[in-house]
């Protein structure tokens, strides 16, 4: 693999394929991107975002609410048809009876898990790569692209062409009931979802097709001429046995269920105060979307569910994060950006903390049991576009007691840079009000100002807080991914994965450790998106991390 | 003068929504002024400003045809649009450019000119105009209409602006300062007796460096960095009396009204001998707040219009200015004006590779303060 970071640093001289942590160097591992003969993003319209799907057998010893299993035959061949269908000298050879054969436990995938990190280890057989199954699924312009995670193969192997419209968000679950699983929001408003990633016995064709032409969103828009207003964000429920929501610009979520026909009738009442929250069910038992949330009049750019699918949470173009309590229909607690829109939010994997990113370039993190911000990440020079807890990361203290003391979690923004940064809540510094001009920072000993104290009312939107008053923190690496704006990035079990606007992948490789790469391994290898990150069993704890 | 070519489809856009008494006038072009068409635009959804200009050209009318000057000139055009019968159209600014023209050299030819330089430009004259008429009028004491009481009086487009202690008698300030003129403090800090000297000055607008992938907040810290004063570069220190190192920073000690931000886009290239457009990706958001200030950091500002440089170079290219009135965003070409929506405003960011088709700009940002924040 020397060849293919030779070539990185022949592309791009000026920036480094790794970068320092205390825990060791992140080397660049993979660079991904589309065919050049696709169309730059013409002003924006089809910034890149990333999922991740992982196509593997799911080990029974994984007791999740997920009824109907397939088998493991079965997803692979799906997954052999997906990469074979695009093109077929790229098809991968799975070894036979390599997959279905192997015992189904969490130390089976030691020896993949191990290979993929060492980061250069061309060693490793490509079978073990591809057993893994894992693929990166990422829009750009009119296409939506599917790349192999772990191949050195730069080009994807399959892409997927709109005729009408921009894909602009999709998302995965590889869990969902029925095998459809990946949905993609069109800037038409459109949802598609298509079952070709797992469904071994279908075309590879949209499953459901909902909301088509924006119906919906016209419907009730009264004389505002928008034809649909165009899909933002998308994302399955946890644990919601099929049930996903989709974000449009206009302000609106719509819950839908996904055995249902998108295509019945379905109508809402109008909203009578756009500046209202307000939940509507759908008022025929038919229709599908099944529910409308309204938000408040503007832009919704970034949703995200806890683990347990309990709550969501919302950052828009007003600046608001919102925090729901998903079954209740309420608002538990909001709070807005220093000033500017909120661009990005998640969770952390124990559903204590969130993370919002905006156009002030700052990092904020909320606690959701004080229902208030509690530090502010000052590092980006331009707007943070991504950001994501390391739910992979631990502490050592974190062993036994089940507590994290210090989060790990990165961002990215539109100045082209990765930024790690710790979270230990224990030392937070919270400023003094009354400090000397200039507000310098008191040390944990000084009793923090009494306004800090206060816990926020529940259902209430905080406004701005004062700069002041707010602790601020400090990244620990800022590294300089890219040449251009980064839109997203992904925590995987062995990687970072981060995306440019314009759909150019790089699959940094986490630090190599000394001791038991087996231990890392044992915690559950399913690289997905935070929201599906919730530990299986107790007993697996990754305690592969220390510091020396 | 009045040519309805462009009106219907804007008036047809807004429909019901069009503003009550608002008018949307297009600009003629007279060879090369879209420099100053677009300020003029900009100048105009300056709720304070044209409040302000309009109050005068009440009160000096009563007075008689004074001599005319660009304040006048100004004056006549802004009441000649806010008195149009129709909604929309074209308006002819000849009379101004003229005075423009004649006034200054600088703009006499019909070379593409700077916008930046022009508003600087304009809003000095004005406030060197209004100066010499409140001399006059102290002078001769019968007369004290109107700069100095305005004031006090209602600002539609904002909280009035609180009165700085001192400020108001010495040196002269005239309503163009109320929405304009800031001031910065320049704190010097000698690291050999920690003595901190200030000195103030004022300003109308910031002129930023930018870089490339960076954002407004991002420009405005680095403007505000603290920069080391040292080797060839030192300090006199007059409590040390002698050079000294020492730091020095530029903070923002009074946040004016309505901040204007100027982004130094042509800059000069020493090994090409001359100036050069830099087409950075600098994006703005539609809010702001100062975090460079000596005290009171989280006064809010709002965005209301772009002056935007279209073109590849310095010495060729055309200006358009995109300006919100009455939460609508509206695109101001010459004559035409058009409605945009906000969410494309990141096409006038600017671009992240050297060399880009987009070759349209944000050059000079206008936010509005909405007071303390809520």
């Amino acid at each position: 693999m020397s060849s293919s970071s030779a070539a990185v640093n022949s592309q791009s001289p000026s920036l480094k394929t790794y970068f320092k942590t205390p825990e060791g160097r992140y080397k660049l591992q993979y660079e991904k991107t589309h065919p050049a003969a696709v169309l730059h993003y013409s002003h924006g319209k089809a910034v890149s975002q990333l999922t991740i799907a992982c196509l593997k057998e799911r080990p029974t010893t994984q007791a999740s609410a997920t009824p109907s299993i397939p088998s493991s035959g079965g997803v692979r061949s799906a997954a052999a048809r997906l990469l074979g269908a695009g093109n077929g000298s790229r098809a991968l050879s799975f070894v036979g009876g390599n997959g279905v054969s192997r015992p189904v436990s969490g130390s089976s995938r030691i020896g993949g898990s191990a290979g993929a990190s060492t980061g250069s280890g061309s060693s490793q057989p490509v079978a073990n790569f591809d057993d893994k199954g894992t693929y990166l699924i990422f829009n750009s312009a009119d296409t939506l692209f599917i790349s192999d995670l772990n191949s050195q193969d730069k080009d994807p192997i399959k892409s997927i062409h709109f005729s009408n419209s921009n894909p602009v968000c999709h998302a995965f679950d590889s869990e969902v009931k029925g095998g459809h699983d990946l949905l993609i929001g069109l800037h038409t408003g459109d949802v598609s979802l298509r079952q070709q990633l797992q469904d071994p016995g279908r075309k590879l064709v949209a499953a459901h097709h909902y909301n088509k032409d924006g119906s919906i969103n016209n419907r009730h828009r009264g004389r505002v001429a928008v034809a649909g207003s165009r899909c933002t964000c998308i994302a399955w429920v946890p644990e919601g046995d099929g049930t996903f929501v989709v974000g449009h610009a206009d302000g609106n979520i719509y819950v839908y269920e996904r055995n249902k026909d998108g295509t019945a009738d379905c109508s809402f009442p109008a909203i009578k105060d756009q500046t209202q929250f307000a939940v509507a069910h759908a008022r025929s038992p038919k229709s599908n979307p099944i529910a409308r949330w309204h938000i408040y009049q503007g832009s919704i750019n970034s949703l995200s569910f806890s683990s347990d699918g309990t709550c969501l949470a919302t950052v828009g173009r007003d600046g608001y994060l919102r925090v729901f309590d998903f079954a209740k229909d309420q608002l538990k607690f909001g709070g807005r950006s220093y000033y500017g829109a909120l661009l990005c939010c998640a969770w952390s994997s124990d559903g204590k903390y969130i993370l919002t990113g905006g156009e002030d370039d700052l990092v904020q993190v909320w606690s959701t049991e004080d229902r208030k911000i509690v530090a502010c990440g000052e590092g980006h020079n331009s707007w943070v576009s991504g950001v994501a807890f390391d739910s992979y990361w631990s502490t050592p203290n974190s062993e036994g007691t089940g507590e994290n003391v210090v989060y790990r979690f990165g961002s990215v923004g539109q100045d082209t840079q990765l930024l790690l940064w710790d979270l230990a809540m224990d030392e937070i510094v919270v400023p003094l009000r009354c400090g000397p001009p200039g507000g310098s920072p008191t040390f944990n000993s000084g009793s923090p100002a009494a306004h800090w104290d206060s816990v926020c009312v529940v259902g209430s939107l905080q406004p701005s807080p004062s700069i002041r008053d707010v602790p601020k923190i400090s990244p620990l690496v800022a590294h300089r991914a890219h040449v251009d704006p980064l839109s997203e990035l992904i925590f995987t079990n062995e990687s970072v994965v981060t995306i440019s606007r314009e759909g150019h992948i790089k699959i940094w490789m986490r630090p190599r450790h000394a001791e038991s790469n087996e231990s890392s391994s044992s915690e559950a290898v399913v690289p997905t998106a935070s929201v599906k990150d919730r530990p299986t069993t107790s007993s697996i704890k990754n305690s592969s991390f220390s510091y020396k | 003068m009045v040519m309805g070519a462009t009106g219907s489809k804007l008036e047809k856009a807004l429909g019901e929504q069009f503003p009550e008494g608002e008018r949307y006038f297009g600009l003629e072009n007279f060879g090369n002024t879209c420099y100053c068409n677009s300020v003029l635009q900009v100048l105009y959804f300056c709720i304070p400003f044209r409040e302000q200009l309009l109050d005068y050209y009440e009160n000096n009318k009563i007075v008689g045809d004074a001599e005319e000057n660009l304040l006048t000139c100004l004056t006549d055009l802004f009441s000649q649009i806010s008195s149009q019968k129709k909604k929309t159209g074209v308006i002819s600014p000849r009379r101004f450019v003229q005075r423009v023209k004649k006034q200054n050299e600088l703009f006499r030819s019909y070379m593409h000119q700077d916008a930046h330089e022009f508003l600087n430009f304009l809003l000095n004259e004005l406030v060197d105009i209004l100066e010499r008429e409140s001399n006059a009028a102290n002078a001769s004491p019968e007369a004290s209409s109107s700069s100095s009481s305005s004031s006090s009086e209602k600002v539609a487009n904002g909280p009035s602006n609180p009165t700085v202690n001192g400020l108001r008698k010495d040196p002269f300030v005239t309503w163009v300062h109320d929405s304009f003129q800031g001031i910065l403090t320049n704190e010097t800090r000698c690291l050999r007796c920690e003595t901190v000297t200030a000195r103030d000055e004022t300003f109308f607008d910031l002129s930023l460096d930018i870089e490339q992938n960076s954002s407004i907040t991002s420009c405005l810290k680095n403007f505000s960095s603290t920069e080391t004063l040292n080797a060839e570069d030192k300090f006199f220190c007059d409590k040390c009396c002698s050079l000294q190192e020492a730091q020095k920073r530029m903070k923002i000690k009074k946040p004016p009204s309505i901040l204007v931000i100027h982004l130094k886009r042509f800059k000069y290239i020493e090994h090409l001998g001359r100036n050069k457009k830099l087409s950075y990706r600098v994006v703005f958001p539609m809010e702001l707040k100062l975090m460079n200030t000596v005290e009171d950091p989280d006064t809010e500002y709002s965005l209301f219009a772009v002056v935007v440089h279209i073109g590849t170079g310095p010495n060729h290219g055309h200006y358009v200015s995109l300006v919100k009135s009455h939460n609508h965003w509206l695109y101001f070409d010459d004559e035409t004006v058009e409605m945009i929506d906000e969410s494309t405003m990141h096409k006038y960011f600017g671009s992240s590779q050297e060399y880009s088709s987009n070759t349209e700009h944000g050059y000079i940002l206008f936010y509005e303060s909405l007071g303390k924040s809520s």
